[in-house]
């Protein structure tokens, strides 16, 4: 027996898919390729840190430098314990950028895969899971990141990008479904119902391309809402810690500093400024992409 | 006109909003923080963290609402810091140093107009004393003979209510008997736990902890409102030697200090205790004659777990002792803020000796290194330094670590556990390096510092002694002090228990603390008792005493 | 939808009971002793510990302490904290600041995020667009508590626009800190909003009402805007929940004495009865939003239906 003949139909109508059609686009968007920059400048400074930080060691610290200002032999000064702040800026992006990304992935899976069901299929489904996110949505993120740091009785880029998205996930969550729900009276999706499509298919096929454009300006801005998130964190007395180096833990030290010091403020938040850029070029450009009426 | 589904749908969106401003409006009350009155001002101030009732507060905040209220029985001359009875006591004698005398001021009376009597202490006393109150400050009676009937056995009653070793001869004499000689009794009796209470007290403990009754210079107008404040206002009838110049007080809480600094500078609050780290440095030239910073009489030190058999070898404690340089710590971390500690007790206590701690707290990191080789220290295993989380101590244990690489050693931070963890742990022996050990002044005498720390009776669960170091010539030496003939004697006898520690270095005295006081134009007068808190009955209010 | 809604808020008991459990349990679950907390550096004597102790329950297996705090609910008893003060009064006097800080929030957030937007789509890659975007950018770059504190210093005191700190002011205090609560989400909607209505300006009905001569702003209005608002809508709903339920950081810079305080406080504490009191009330909160922001999307869009 051959496939549906429904099936058939799709494949060939499918052939120019949406996501190659995307690439396509991208390719010679000047801000997309900006954004990709960043991104890939910025993973390269996670990745090769020594050759960015031209050899100078974030751990070689005097005391008796506390502080000093940004000059000619140490480009952006002294942090509070008399370490170089530039070779501390820099390796910081490994562990600041790590987790702003493993969290918005961590968010964007967690958040589709259950605002997608609870959205398409609606009824029960709709009913246990929405229910779910909102006791998610009760919990503070206090008292859950601190139940779930003190259990895992270590703090890592990890476990901290863990309790993040464990309890971070439902705006994601609300924002697909949401979208989802509104699209599923749609007439393609019907359509595709009619000819007989599975629903998985419909999903991925249909729905989700045209559903994702909020979650995914959502993300895009939730990177560096999420580096920052690692900042509070600390600030609670919850993050990250020492001997560690992220920019959360320099901007922390910092803010206490601001009036004396504030070039301990300035760097890390620019390289967090431009890394957020970065990454809200690129998923607008992404969305632009991925939206079907630019056609 | 539009149609009918659109008139449906705008109803239905107006409706939504409409219930949801009803229903903020409803749950919108009706508190605000107290303003100042003319003729008052405003006092920076933390949260309480319990009742405001003398014998329960042992924490700062709340201490100092009880010290406005209430005027403790002895008093210390600011400078030499010896006793004076310019409180409600007017004596304190004992011909053994075991049986007490105290003498009490007659004609005081409560915030009521009830009398004090000594009845009002010998009750008030018992009832703290008593352990199923739960009161904080039962503690402090436990030298009292009798004190341990008053202690319920596990879930059980306890066997009395009333010390055997306390009673009122007649109504203005206190009659203590200890159950060991103390020879600096009178000393301890400045703390507020040692408060009278007011019958009323008795009747309603609850509301009394709200809207505290004492006997001192200022009265409760208002409740304790959580997160807002309370406001004090001069007691007229005070029978103490100083009277309030000023028609009041407004405490004011705040949770942050930048916050608190920033409403100093702009006139809307009077008097702030305790600066934010960015204002250390510049405060004194903001404020000029409107700053004041003095020592604190307090002690952070480095604390060593005994029990752990990589610490137990007095030259490791010794090398990590003097490979930290106090000095750059104070200079960089605090800016100046601190003072480096050269003893197990700061300078404003008697019976402190400059530089009691001699060689093993200055910076010599060669012979430190050198120390650590001959004793055979795992240099392969990295240091743990624990402290607890979100109070502002990573920056100088950070320090500390670094100084620690620096003569050859790893370090690892383990400050990640919030104040109740980090007790429990170290109360129950869990330390598996070095920790942050701090102790401030009850009463101003070295035994404050020696006793509740280091003494084999300040053993966790009974005391603070979380090093847990156990030396008999060391607790030798302070019984020989308490059973001294008088002050001076017990003092001599204290300082050679210090010289032991000193010897054994249970822990690593770092710092001393540095108390900064900014207040702004409306108030003059400002200065500290000894336990540097702002004698607030002294603060006048736009140049005119009341 | 009256069905829809009724068998929404009935659900809403039985996640309240679950919610509660896991609450008492994660508080349960944090280490360390809170009695012995109550008296920090200092001794407590071990019987006053017994006695503390004794008193609320906390030598009892959790099953047992769980199923004492719900039969003191079903008294309506909520419990106390450590003081002897009932939560219910806790919350009394911390909900209604909240309340007004989460107005303001949310008001400036829909306010000025929304117009932002819609003006940003209308002069796409504009000096005005990408003005928006740099300030999303360094919104969302600087944490809520340096933003805060900056906010407080340049703003309340250098310039004297706003108290600096306390709600003595009445409405007014909530100004500053609101804008500050408010600067984070006020990105996202911004970007939520531009996006979406850039999303409706290609669409067919948009192109056929501007064949039909519809004037430019009636097409923004009425066309665009209204399609363009259900993630709108999802955000801020999703917002205001997390707004009444967690500002810690700005109820503590600018001294409002909200829940968000007591809850850090409460959980640092380990204080059960509290942090279960208040974030139960915070569960409800989301659920009832989450409806009305339900509810609202078949407003927005009549083709969303739910029975």
């Amino acid at each position: 027996m051959t496939e549906p003949a429904g099936v058939e139909a799709e494949e060939l109508v499918g052939q120019s898919s949406v996501w190659a059609d995307a690439w396509k686009y991208l390719r010679t968007n000047p801000l997309f390729l900006i954004g990709l920059t960043v991104m890939v400048v910025m993973v390269a400074m996670a990745l090769f840190p020594s050759v960015f930080a031209l050899g100078a060691d974030p751990t070689d610290c005097d005391l008796s430098m506390s502080r000093r200002p940004p000059s000619a032999e140490h480009w952006f000064g002294m942090d509070l314990q008399g370490c170089d702040y530039y070779a501390n800026v820099i390796y910081g992006a490994r562990t600041s950028v790590a987790i702003g990304v493993l969290t918005v992935i961590g968010v964007l899976v967690i958040g589709v895969l259950v605002g997608s069901l609870a959205g398409y299929f609606g009824g029960w489904a709709d009913t246990v899971l929405a229910r779910i996110t909102d006791v998610f949505f009760g919990i503070p993120l206090f008292l859950g990141a601190l139940v779930l740091l003190t259990v895992s009785a270590q703090r890592s880029v990890w476990t901290v990008s863990l309790a993040l998205v464990v309890f971070g996930w439902m705006t994601a969550m609300r924002l697909v479904r949401s979208s989802v729900v509104s699209i599923r009276g749609a007439d393609y999706v019907l359509a595709a119902q009619a000819l007989g499509a599975s629903s998985g298919r419909i999903l991925v096929r249909h729905i989700l391309p045209n559903a994702l454009a909020p979650v995914l300006i959502y993300a895009t801005i939730a990177v560096g809402t999420f580096i920052s998130a690692e900042a509070a964190l600390t600030y609670l007395g919850i993050g990250l810690q020492a001997p560690e180096i992220s920019w959360g833990l320099q901007i922390n030290v910092a803010q206490s500093l601001i009036g004396s010091s504030p070039h301990l403020l300035f760097f890390p938040a620019l390289f967090l400024s431009v890394t957020v850029l970065g990454f809200i070029l690129l998923g607008d450009a992404l969305r632009d992409a991925l939206d079907p009426k630019r056609r | 006109m539009p149609g009918p589904t659109t008139l449906r749908r705008r109803t239905s969106l107006a409706s939504v909003f409409g219930i949801l401003i009803l229903v903020a409006a409803t749950l919108s009350g009706c508190t605000s923080a107290p303003q100042t009155p003319p003729g008052m001002f405003s006092f920076y101030l933390g949260e309480p963290q319990r009742p405001l009732v003398p014998g329960n507060t042992t924490e700062s905040e709340g201490s100092k609402i009880i010290s406005a209220v209430w005027t403790p029985l002895v008093t210390f001359d600011v400078k030499s810091r010896a006793v004076t009875y310019d409180g409600a006591a007017q004596s304190v004698t004992s011909a053994d140093n075991v049986r007490w005398t105290i003498k009490l001021k007659p004609g005081w009376t409560f915030h009521d107009g009830t009398p004090v009597t000594a009845e009002s202490y010998v009750k008030a006393w018992n009832y703290t004393a008593l352990s199923t109150n739960a009161q904080g400050g039962s503690y402090f009676f436990s030298n009292i003979a009798g004190y341990d009937a008053l202690q319920a056995e596990d879930g059980g009653k306890p066997a009395a209510t009333r010390m055997s070793g306390l009673h009122a001869a007649d109504p203005t004499t206190i009659e203590v008997t200890l159950s060991a000689p103390f020879a600096i009794y009178p000393v301890t009796l400045g703390y507020s736990a040692f408060d009278p209470l007011p019958e009323f007290f008795y009747t309603d403990p609850v509301a009394f902890g709200k809207k505290p009754v004492g006997q001192g210079p200022f009265q409760s107008a208002t409740e304790w409102v959580p997160g807002h404040g309370m406001t004090l206002t001069r007691y007229d009838d005070y029978a103490g030697k100083d009277k309030a110049k000023s028609r009041g007080v407004v405490m004011r809480m705040y949770t942050e200090l930048s916050t608190g600094y920033t409403d100093v500078l702009a006139g809307n609050l009077d008097i702030l205790k305790n600066l934010p780290p960015d204002a250390y440095a510049s405060a004194k030239d903001v404020f000029k004659d409107r700053y004041l910073g003095q020592p604190s009489p307090d002690i952070t030190t480095l604390g060593f777990p005994m029990y752990d058999p990589r610490y137990s070898d007095v030259r490791v404690r010794r090398a990590l002792s003097m490979a930290i340089d106090r000095e750059a710590i104070v200079d960089a971390i605090f800016l100046g803020t601190r003072v480096a500690a050269d003893s197990f007790a700061p300078p404003t206590v008697v019976g402190y000796r400059e530089n009691a701690c001699g060689q093993w707290c200055e910076y010599r990191p060669d012979e430190a290194k050198r120390l650590l080789a001959e004793a055979n220290f795992d240099t392969s295993q990295p240091v743990e330094i624990w402290f607890n989380a979100g109070a502002g101590h990573d920056g100088w244990m950070t320090a500390v670590g670094n100084m620690f690489r620096k003569i050859g050693l790893t370090y690892r931070l383990r400050g990640n556990l919030q104040f109740n963890e980090f007790l429990s742990k170290r109360d129950a022996k869990e330390m598996t390096g070095p920790f942050r050990l701090a102790w401030i002044m009850d009463y101003p005498s070295i035994e404050n510092f020696l006793a509740t720390q280091y003494a084999t009776a300040a053993l966790p669960p009974a005391g603070s002694n979380t090093t847990f170091y156990s030396n008999p010539a060391f607790d030798a030496a302070l019984a020989a002090g308490n059973r001294a003939r008088d002050i001076a004697d017990a003092n001599k006898a204290y300082q050679r228990a210090e010289d032991i520690l000193v010897n054994d270095l249970p822990g690593a005295p770092i710092f001393y603390g540095m108390d900064q006081t900014v207040w702004g134009k409306r108030v003059s007068n400002v200065h500290y008792d000894i336990r540097n808190d702002v004698v607030l009955e002294d603060v006048i209010v736009d140049g005119q005493a009341v | 939808m009256t069905r829809f809604v009724l068998r929404r808020l009935l659900l809403t008991i039985p996640v309240l009971i679950g919610a509660s459990l896991l609450i008492y349990a994660m508080v349960y679950a944090l280490p360390g002793d809170p009695v012995r907390a109550l008296a920090g550096d200092r001794p407590l004597s071990p019987a006053v510990q017994a006695q503390i102790r004794a008193e609320f329950n906390l030598d009892d297996p959790f099953p047992v302490q769980y199923a004492k705090y719900i039969w003191g609910l079903l008294h309506g008893d909520f419990g106390q904290d450590f003081s002897g003060r009932p939560v219910l009064e806790i919350i009394g006097q911390r909900l209604p600041v909240t309340v007004k800080l989460t107005i303001v929030a949310v008001f400036f957030e829909a306010l000025f995020g929304i117009a932002a937007g819609i003006l940003a789509s209308l002069r796409r890659n504009s000096f005005f667009d990408n003005l928006v975007l740099i300030s999303t950018t360094l919104l969302v770059s600087i944490p809520v508590f340096v933003l805060g504190f900056l906010a407080q210093f340049v703003f309340g005191f250098k310039l004297g626009w706003f108290p600096i700190a306390g709600v003595a002011d009445g409405w007014v205090s909530y100004l500053l800190p609101g804008l500050v609560l408010a600067s984070l989400s006020m990105a996202y909607v911004a970007r939520l909003t531009r996006t979406a209505m850039l999303e409706a300006f290609s669409a067919d009905y948009i192109r056929t009402a501007r064949a039909k001569g519809v004037g430019r702003s009636r097409i923004v209005m009425r066309h665009a805007f209204r399609n363009s608002l259900i993630p709108v809508v999802t955000f801020i709903g999703a917002d205001i929940g997390s707004l009444l339920g967690g500002a810690i950081v700005t109820e503590s810079v600018f001294n409002l004495p909200g829940l968000g305080r007591a809850i850090f406080d409460a959980v640092r504490s380990q204080q059960g009865p509290v942090v279960v009191g208040i974030v139960t009330l915070m569960v409800f909160f989301y659920i009832f939003f989450n409806l009305v922001v339900d509810v609202l999307y078949a407003v927005i869009d009549p083709r969303i239906r739910y029975d």
